[in-house]
């Protein structure tokens, strides 16, 4: 068995004198996806901030692609490799191609390369009809389509989405169901929190639960 | 008294190129746009970083800044007259009563008032910018001027309101530039001045200029605004 992408050693987050959540150990498998579920309140959120460098006031550590770091510390290598969606993903002012092309600019990614891969997600999400709208025109489900186009453009070794199906309208739910079961088929290292029984349900993803500070394997 | 003379007058002043009006509009076009084309960058920067950083005096820092606003032009034309003067610690640089004197009495008086929007601006930004620009591989500063590219429409505001206290500015004008005839006359100052020699028609054309700048930025501002789905 290959080296883990990704171990998290001893994962403490506390507000004051109460604890959210202590996670022991865990290892994150290249190629797979992983489900986080859990009630409202219990540090779901927290945790992909954590793993996205978004909240450094966590103790414990981590190893990526077996280099030891801290998350106080958060090298901006990993913040290339890790690709974080939120909930209701913001979407700049500006066209959804360049929204797309941001991330890729940032990586030095050549023009040619960059046009390649921007084309590829706007195909990959249907949005080639709406390339041209400005976001804030673009419908919830349009938004998260968008969102999970730039994150996979930008090829993240691990990408991070917080409950892309939640308030979202049947059809928007099923079209972003639609793409989080591509990113499962393409062997892609994703983690999703949610509550979303039909992504719980997906074949092939790993699920943990956590509750009352504590994150368990689910059967 | 009867308007119509003065402002027929006024008009045909403007139309006709007359110099030392057309020379007073320039003056004061070309100090404005250079006082908030300097002071624009660190301003908008210290604005930024009081609404982004934290750290220990910010809150009266903040403080500062807002008081600074409603400080009298007067005293800021003084303070500026006691650095300048020959006497002062900047008296060999012989700025006092030149175009450069006023332009810094601008930047002064511009300068609250750019970091006090830009503040207001990036604090109503939504955090999920930053935060985004960060998890899409951006170094801080490039989040940081995507940040500022998105309450643009709010930095521009800010721009178009110093600009317009600046061009308008009577009182430290007169104190550090003299209000010298073809030297420091802007307009402002030409109205005051007009005005108090009863020459109606030069303080009047002048006052239409004023407006016509006034809202021609507003327009300018208005039109940005729509373009970028602001409407």
């Amino acid at each position: 068995m290959s080296a883990p992408l990704l171990v998290l050693r001893e994962v403490r987050k506390a507000y004051g004198q109460r604890l959210l959540f202590a996670v022991g150990n865990l290892a994150i498998e290249a190629g797979r996806t992983y489900v986080l579920v859990g009630p409202n309140g219990s540090g779901k959120t927290t945790l992909m901030r954590i793993l996205a460098g978004l909240d450094r006031d966590a103790s414990g550590s981590l190893e990526f692609r077996g280099a030891p770091t801290s998350f106080a510390l958060y090298p901006e290598r990993l913040r290339r490799a890790i690709v974080y969606v939120h909930q209701h993903p913001y979407l700049f002012h500006t066209s959804l191609r360049h929204n797309l092309e941001y991330g890729l600019k940032r990586r030095g990614v050549p023009a040619g390369e960059r046009a390649r891969r921007v084309e590829e997600a706007i195909a990959w999400a249907g949005l080639t009809e709406r390339c041209n709208t400005p976001p804030a025109k673009l419908s919830g489900g349009e938004k998260q389509r968008a969102a999970l186009a730039r994150a996979r453009a930008l090829e993240p070794e691990l990408l991070l989405l917080d409950e892309p199906t939640s308030n979202l309208d049947r059809e928007g739910r099923a079209q972003t169901l639609a793409l989080l079961a591509q990113l499962v088929e393409e062997r892609r290292t994703v983690i999703v929190a949610c509550h979303d029984q039909e992504i719980i349900d997906l074949p092939g993803v790993r699920r943990f639960h956590l509750q009352d500070g504590k994150l368990v394997p689910l059967a | 008294m009867d308007l119509l003379e003065p402002t027929r007058q006024a008009f045909a002043l403007l139309f006709s190129g007359d110099p030392a009006l057309w020379q007073s509009i320039w003056l004061s076009l070309w100090v404005s746009v250079a006082a908030i084309g300097l002071v624009a960058a660190p301003s908008i920067s210290l604005g930024f970083l009081l609404a982004k950083k934290r750290f220990s005096g910010q809150r009266a820092a903040v403080v500062l800044v807002q008081a600074l606003l409603s400080f009298p032009t007067v005293v800021i034309g003084l303070a500026i007259y006691l650095l300048l003067s020959r006497r002062g610690p900047f008296g060999s640089f012989e700025l006092l009563f030149t175009p450069w004197a006023i332009m810094l009495g601008y930047m002064v008086i511009a300068f609250p008032i750019l970091v006090v929007f830009t503040l207001s601006a990036v604090q109503g930004a939504d955090p999920r910018v930053y935060e985004t620009a960060r998890c899409l591989g951006a170094s801080r500063f490039a989040a940081s001027l995507t940040t500022l590219w998105e309450v643009r429409f709010g930095i521009l505001a800010a721009v178009v309101n110093g600009f317009g206290r600046a061009i308008s500015e009577v009182g430290c004008a007169i104190m550090v530039g003299g209000n010298i005839a073809g030297l420091t006359r802007n307009i402002p100052t030409a109205i005051a001045l007009e005005t108090t020699k009863g020459d109606f028609a030069q303080g009047i054309a002048l006052g239409f200029v004023l407006m016509v700048v006034a809202l021609g930025v507003n327009i300018v501002l208005a039109v940005l605004q729509g373009e970028g789905g602001l409407k």
